[in-house]
């Protein structure tokens, strides 16, 4: 059956078809976001402070040794690694619990499901105001009750250096788990129901059906979901900025706080050039594994 | 399953849903709130939520910000983001999804990798190409800027969803005597509506609440609200949550609104199955 | 009333552009002009928003007035600048900008302009030290005063009566009160300052470190860790730790501000610029108890009262005729019947010797002669003024924090602080 139909269509044609599908976006991504970057990356080369034009010179790498050495950005890095596996773990399983509950059709999960969006449509700098003011020993609604109960330290979870980093975390979890449970709920809608049905008439019970029928069909979501939230994350500036500026102390310093005070506070743009592409780098490594392991799973369940 | 375990388990189900509904929507009600409030009684010890509502925090919005014109921008920015965003991801993500050649996977990597970059090191370099193509200030720079971060993630969402369709199903139109183009336009893409509708949505919102590239690319005309929200906050020595709070109800209902509409698509009878 | 000085401003502008009276018409040169103005959001914006119809009424110039947040502000016109993208033509500058906008000749500078027109402008009725703080940049006028502030003093004065307490007289006398008035039990602290890491807390304590006397540059070199400055930094974080509300530090200006507002802090140093909030009864609890009083300094030292505010800056990249309107506007602006009218609408930002003794504004501000007193022996170094301050100011705000949360000790924290900081010099 396949083979009469490739007959049908010629090879030829449906490459070109298909190329002529993909091209705009690539054209698009090529003009709109590789010709900055390379222009970006460029810059990283040359010593470039935009505030003293007059001491532009090209210096090659000296901005990426500079960065690797510089024990700020060392400590940043640790710190916006914890960051970074603390929150997409956590908003993943969260998000699939919540997708899972979302996914029977009814009106009730349909109108639960919108709402559910409300975090992701403030902008994240709020979201960091809303909670340094919510959690405010002194003043916020919920820091003052901690602080009296003594569940939070005297100068409240944001003003500790042991507990402001895992707040953050709190705080990003909220803002992006519904997003992650949306998507995984879109993969979850997307499921052909003859499987599922067929698995239910063999009486496999749900955590079974669970692991061994859903979670293998939903790995290019989980792929996806991972991708992004591991990209974000990574790159979290504003809810920090806005909620603890870095600190107390440079415990929640992300590497991006360096980065951007470096480029776009200092216009350093040489040097905050090189820091972002070292952190590209950091997440194209993280995606790879991400990448790889999700293969991995994917040739085993396929194979049992 | 009898039926009281059934109707325990839905009681089950949405009391969760509740809670967890509470828990992200408790922050921004509060926000909300503000609004209401003089800002005396936001700050005070201990805090409580007992004060006179006023309406000030509305007016003192009103004259500073031409308001209209701020969520024009937003619906603008946002809605050409999007549509510029499916319109190149969606027939992206089918040719990745249907094609045979395993390096064109490299493309859809690449995407995801450029999506990675930082701002900082776009920016400047970016806001200088929009200078010369004379389009910096206007709502397109945004657009455009939008579109190159949200294109990649549409692709990506709509390859996985075709992928989730079988070939067998166009390759059946296709005998009937449907075109290549015809068969994704007829048939898999009314197949993967759901993923559209979500890919949609997320695109709207990353665009909504998005900061700093209005920030830089727009001028007093062609702002959105995500940046004037913060403008609001502003100033050194007083708090402006109450015009924070103001601010914030333009902000969140029209997309709430959006949202709802959208839905109706988003969770639409598609579970019947594939056949 | 209120047509005469509008009239009076009129004519002037005439006068100026070497018009005569009967040609009305023409006394509009830049008429049908656009000019773009970012500006910070701060008091006097809404003010400037404002007066900038009436501009335009007068002189046809259509002043687009652009209201940004700080960070937004500094961001956006530099890169302004830096892609000579002329997407501003004036712009309200931070002080400490000036020095590297100087350097890099992004402004334009203003010295020839104020002398042909001093007489006319009444240079001499402002303050000097506003000249020097929010603008000169090694005798370059790179930007013109345009919001003088003044570090101030706020103190609750029941609080110190009761206490049998006198208002400070020496920065020793304010630490001793701030313990005294400090009672936690009943939710009263003696004390407040910014402690939030960065800009916030760095120069709030560059504040304290000027009043008993540390120096951060000296000869072109930065000198962080002298003993003088380690032991400052050890009583602030004594204060910090014993006299501070919870959560100070990770304070910004706004929880500072509203702590005192609210009726938590007994003192604060601040800017004057917020000083009208405290008798506002729509934002604060202490109307009838808050006094102001000059900033005291370490026994024996001469007042040393810091000075602070916004100028504003032409773009050097924009043509002759738009930087001539725009000088118009900066001398329109900064007019004494202009400035007070901007002060009429809340600006709390002074620049005028006639202003801060004009009746209507005292009837309004009660408390210009603190101002007065502060700007006459005002200090616009208390945070230097070197292309170099952010990146010290940077420095010194993980510094100043990880002293405060107790991550390390002053004499460390310095250290370390002076060892980056000699990376930039």
């Amino acid at each position: 059956m396949q083979r009469s139909l490739l007959r049908l269509t010629s090879p030829r044609r449906r490459s070109l078809f298909l190329f002529v599908m993909a091209a705009p976006a690539a054209l698009h991504v090529a003009v709109f976001a590789l010709y900055p970057i390379l222009r970006g990356v460029g810059f990283s080369l040359f010593q470039m402070n935009l505030m003293q034009p007059w001491l532009h010179r090209f210096i090659c790498l000296r901005n990426y040794t500079d960065a690797l050495a510089d024990p700020e950005i060392r400590h940043s890095l640790i710190v916006t690694l914890i960051f970074t596996l603390g929150c997409v773990t956590a908003e993943l399983v969260l998000g699939f619990c919540l997708a899972l509950l979302l996914w029977p059709d009814s009106r009730f999960n349909r109108v639960a499901t919108t709402l559910m969006l409300v975090p992701i449509t403030v902008t994240p700098i709020v979201v960091g105001l809303i909670f340094r003011a919510l959690l405010d020993p002194s003043f916020g609604l919920i820091g003052y009750w901690l602080v009296h109960a003594h569940l939070a330290p005297p100068q409240g979870l944001l003003g500790d250096t042991r507990t402001a980093l895992p707040t953050m975390m709190v705080v990003d979890v909220w803002e992006w788990t519904p997003l992650v449970a949306l998507i995984l709920l879109a993969a979850l809608k997307a499921l052909p129901s003859d499987v599922l049905d067929a698995a239910e008439i063999d009486g496999a019970d749900h955590v079974r059906r669970l692991r061994l029928i859903i979670l293998p069909m939903m790995l290019p979501a989980l792929f996806l979901v991972l991708v992004l939230r591991v990209t974000d994350v990574f790159r979290t500036y504003d809810i920090v900025f806005a909620a603890t500026a870095g600190g107390p102390a440079d415990s929640t310093n992300l590497l991006m706080l360096s980065a951007v005070k470096q480029g776009l506070l200092f216009f350093d743009i040489g040097y905050g050039s090189a820091i972002s592409i070292l952190m590209t780098l950091c997440i194209v490594l993280m995606a790879a594994v991400i990448m790889l392991t999700l293969r991995r799973m994917d040739r085993r369940f396929n194979e049992s | 399953m009898s039926r009281r375990t059934k109707g325990s388990a839905l009681l089950m189900q949405r009391s969760l849903l509740v809670m967890a509904l509470l828990v992200f929507l408790a922050p921004i009600l509060w926000l909300i709130m503000t609004a209401y409030e003089p800002s005396r009684a936001i700050q005070s010890v201990p805090p409580t939520l007992r004060f006179t509502p006023s309406l000030a925090n509305f007016a003192s919005i009103a004259s500073n910000f031409d308001l209209p014109r701020l969520t024009l921008s937003s619906m603008v920015i946002s809605a050409g983001s999007t549509m510029l965003s499916l319109l190149l991801g969606i027939p992206c993500g089918y040719a990745l999804a249907r094609t045979r050649m395993r390096s064109a996977i490299l493309l859809a990597y690449a995407f995801l990798a450029i999506r990675g970059v930082p701002t900082v090191v776009t920016l400047i370099p970016f806001y200088l190409f929009m200078r010369q193509l004379h389009l910096l200030g206007s709502w397109w720079a945004v657009i455009l800027m939008n579109a190159t971060l949200s294109t990649a993630f549409v692709a990506w969402m709509m390859y996985t969803a075709f992928r989730a369709i079988p070939r067998e199903v166009e390759d059946a139109a296709i005998v009937d005597g449907c075109s290549a183009f015809g068969a994704f336009w007829r048939v898999a893409l009314p197949l993967a509506r759901t993923s559209v509708a979500a890919a949609a949505l997320l695109c709207m919102m990353f665009a909504w609440n998005d900061y700093l590239n209005p920030a830089f690319l727009t001028r007093a005309e062609t702002r959105p609200l995500s940046v004037a929200l913060l403008t609001a906050f502003g100033g050194n020595t007083t708090s402006g949550w109450g015009t924070l709070g103001a601010m914030a109800h333009l902000s969140t209902i029209p997309i709430v609104l959006a949202g709802l509409l959208l839905n109706r698509y988003l969770t639409a009878g598609l579970t019947r199955g594939i056949h | 009333m209120k047509r005469r000085p509008l009239l009076a401003a009129g004519l002037a502008t005439a006068a100026t552009l070497g018009f005569s009276r009967r040609g009305w018409s023409q006394t509009k040169p830049f008429d049908g002009m656009t000019l773009r103005l970012a500006s910070v959001n701060d008091q006097y914006s809404p003010g400037l928003k404002a007066l900038a119809a009436r501009f335009h009424q007068e002189t046809g110039i259509a002043v687009v007035v652009d209201i940004l947040g700080y960070g937004e502000l500094q961001t956006k016109v530099t890169t302004d600048y830096v892609g000579h993208t002329k997407g501003y033509d004036l712009a309200t500058t931070d002080n400490v900008w000036a020095p590297q906008f100087a350097e890099a000749g992004y402004t334009v500078p203003l010295n020839d302009w104020m002398t042909r027109d001093a007489a006319e402008m009444k240079l001499d009725d402002i303050y000097p030290v506003l000249f020097t703080a929010l603008g000169n940049y090694k005798g370059k006028q790179v930007a013109f005063p345009l919001a003088g502030y003044a570090n101030v003093l706020a103190y609750r004065k029941d609080l110190y009566k009761s206490a049998n307490l006198q208002p400070p007289a020496t920065m020793q006398a304010l630490v001793a009160n701030a313990y005294t008035l400090t009672d936690k039990a009943h939710n009263q602290y003696g004390w407040v300052a910014n402690g939030q890491k960065g800009a916030a807390c760095a120069q709030d304590w560059m504040q304290y470190l000027a009043e008993v006397g540390g120096v951060l540059v000296a000869n072109g070199q930065p000198t962080l860790n002298t003993p003088l400055n380690i032991q400052s930094l050890t009583t602030y974080r004594d204060l910090f730790q014993k006299a501070a509300p919870p959560g100070a530090v990770n304070w910004d200006w706004d929880g500072r501000e509203a702590s005192f507002r609210s009726g938590l802090a007994a003192n604060m140093q601040t800017w004057s610029v917020g000083a009208l909030g405290y008798f506002d009864p729509k934002q604060s609890k202490v109307t009838e108890t808050a006094g102001l009083m000059v900033t005291p300094t370490a026994d024996g030292m001469k007042p040393r009262y810091g000075i602070g505010g916004w100028g504003i800056a032409i773009n050097a990249d924009i043509d002759d005729r738009h930087k001539d309107a725009a000088w118009t506007f900066i001398k329109w602006i900064t007019s004494p019947e202009i400035h007070i009218a901007l002060n009429q609408l809340d600006a709390c930002s002074f620049l005028r010797r006639s202003e801060l003794h004009d009746p209507g504004l005292n009837r309004k501000y009660p408390f210009l002669s603190v101002i007065d007193e502060s700007f006459t022996h005002g200090d616009a170094d208390f945070r230097p003024r070197v292309p170099q301050y952010p990146e010290i100011q940077d420095i010194l705000g993980t510094a100043v924090n990880s002293a405060l949360v107790g991550a390390m000790t002053p004499a460390a924290a310095l250290a370390a602080a002076q060892t980056q900081a000699l990376r930039y010099f």
